[in-house]
């Protein structure tokens, strides 16, 4: 699963304590998240499309 | 942030305890002795640094624990149980060649599954957890 969790921050101008802020987690997660080392779970995914006002699907590429 | 300070006052205890067996030992260390006191150092460096990130995490306004950090514990867990098993296994076979009293072995088995969770959490925290 790839996603754009970097290209939604820098078009919102967060940085990813921001975001982790934001969606409360910590900022390790969202580094991992955008390396794609880590799946998110629903509800995290839910949460970063709520900040990025979009689908789920607009930020996580499911391959 | 209270299980970030619980863990540092728990490394220091620790660490406080080795200082007075180590003194009171007055340097007739054996080199079994010598180990475990290396072992334990490397433990307490481990509690330390996970206590530190947990206080830092505070300190930035984040939780200390998220869901990576669950899934992160939950994989060391079951990965350092396992290894743990095979750990004893070898233990067991040795103890029968080797010369040791029951509780250095026992205290040998213990610092040793301290050490593969220590490694297992490390590997696991900076290479991620992938869900496939």
């Amino acid at each position: 699963m790839n996603n754009r969790i970097k290209e939604f921050r820098a078009r919102y101008s967060l940085t990813q304590e921001d975001l982790a802020k934001k969606v409360n987690v910590r900022r390790e997660t969202i580094v991992f998240l955008e390396k794609n080392k880590y799946n998110p779970s629903l509800k995290l995914a839910h949460d970063i499309a709520i900040v990025f006002d979009t689908r789920i699907e607009e930020i996580f590429i499911f391959e | 942030m209270k299980k970030g300070i619980v863990v540092l006052i728990v490394a220091m205890l620790a660490l406080i305890t080795t200082g007075l067996w180590l003194f009171s030992s007055s340097g007739n260390l054996k080199p079994f002795d010598k180990v475990s006191f290396g072992i334990i150092i490397l433990v307490v460096a481990f509690a330390f640094f996970v206590g530190y990130k947990r206080l830092a995490s505070a300190k930035r306004g984040e939780p200390p624990e998220d869901e990576l950090s669950k899934k992160v514990m939950q994989k060391t867990s079951a990965l350092s149980y396992y290894i743990s098993l095979y750990l004893w296994l070898a233990i067991m076979y040795f103890s029968d060649r080797l010369d040791y009293e029951t509780h250095t072995v026992i205290g040998a088995g213990i610092l040793g599954m301290a050490v593969v969770f220590a490694v297992c959490w490390m590997v696991f925290n900076f290479t991620g957890v992938r869900n496939e």
